[in-house]
């Protein structure tokens, strides 16, 4: 660029920053793409910089209308609008049988933990506990040994917990995954009506809305075990 | 002194499951006056209106977080001595600093036993 374009380009550009009227004078825009078109001129005027850079430019243009191609194919709309909510319905669905068969367990188990005691009242209620120590001492160490069995049972149900947080995380990815999906489709406006639009639009702020608590349980060997986190609590608290 | 069994527990955990669990255990260990929230606000709510002696969190809950709960409760002025475990899956490092920073008084990783729950209020209020 010489410096003669150079000083015209900045005049240009400095007049049109000066101009306060609401709507820039067209005649100085003219003059600046003037400007411009002279200054590419310049740049591309004999080399083949300029050929190259409209060979690459149609090079990227073949490639995206190619990527677009092979997305229509792949049909990312049956995947977005079905496949991945399928998925999301099935784990939710595992989600709540487990939740329903743990309740069922727990119900059980509290059924179970007021007999112990009513069995455990009745025993020292009765006779048989002043005339028989050893028969009476057999029953209480029975009642005692079910009670730690239904204590088990209440941690053994820690699995459901757990189980859900981490299949809600794989739903929440899977969301993500869906939401991203969404954008490629609305990018590259593959198959969309306005209509599906409109849905896409509703359930992306619905999307956006969730809750981001995601973090579901960390898997063993991403966790510390309480022993650590005692020491730790130990040299803090 | 010995501990008072009839004192007030309060279990919070967005899932249901997991409060009847520790809801039960704490039965198990002679705690008959527990209460229940299923989030941080709820808790809150609970607290300013109820007498509660204890509380039992889970760190993640939608609306308010068991570690925004209990900042909450340590800048309170008539609720910060109320003693505070964290019952949570977030067993980093990092996250175990948090709550002591902010003042938790024990803190629990899921999943846990009964004898893990029974030595943290042992050592958060004394032997039962």
């Amino acid at each position: 660029m010489t410096q003669e374009q150079q000083k015209s380009l900045q005049q240009q550009m400095a007049r049109l920053d000066a101009s306060t009227e609401a709507m820039v004078p067209m005649a100085e825009v003219r003059k600046l793409l003037d400007a411009v078109r002279s200054l590419l001129q310049g740049e591309f005027d004999e080399g083949e910089d300029f050929g190259n850079l409209l060979g690459e430019l149609g090079e990227v243009a073949r490639m995206i209308s190619q990527a677009k191609r092979e997305l229509r194919d792949f049909n990312p709309g049956v995947l977005q609008d079905e496949k991945l909510p399928e998925a999301s319905d099935q784990l939710d669905a595992i989600v709540k049988t487990t939740e329903a068969a743990t309740h069922k367990i727990m119900d059980n188990c509290e059924r179970l933990t007021a007999n112990l005691e009513r069995a455990r009242d009745r025993l020292m209620a009765s006779t048989v506990a002043a005339q028989d120590a050893d028969l009476m001492a057999g029953m209480e160490d029975a009642i005692t040994e079910a009670g730690i069995s239904v204590t088990e049972i209440y941690e053994a149900c820690n699995f459901q917990d757990l189980t859900g947080q981490r299949i809600q995380k794989i739903v929440r990815t899977m969301r993500e995954v869906e939401r991203q999906i969404l954008r490629m489709v609305i990018v590259f406006s593959l198959q969309k009506t306005d209509k599906a639009k409109q849905l896409d639009q509703e359930r992306r702020d619905k999307l956006m809305t969730e809750v981001e608590l995601l973090n579901g349980p960390q898997l063993p060997g991403q966790s510390m075990a309480q022993e650590d986190i005692d020491d730790i609590l130990d040299a803090l608290l | 002194m010995s501990v008072n069994k009839n004192m007030r527990i309060l279990v919070v955990d967005d899932f249901q499951t997991m409060r009847r669990i520790v809801i039960n255990l704490l039965n198990q260990l002679g705690f008959k006056n527990v209460t229940e929230a299923a989030d941080g606000v709820q808790a809150l709510d609970k607290v300013r209106t109820e007498q509660i002696d204890l509380i039992v969190s889970d760190w993640n809950m939608p609306n308010m977080t068991g570690i925004d709960f209990l900042r909450h409760i340590r800048t309170d002025e008539k609720l910060k001595a109320t003693p505070f475990i964290m019952v949570t899956a977030e067993g980093k490092k990092e996250n175990v600093i948090a709550a002591v920073q902010a003042g938790v008084n024990n803190y629990i990783v899921k999943p846990f036993n009964a004898a893990t729950l029974k030595e943290k209020l042992i050592k958060v209020i004394g032997e039962f």
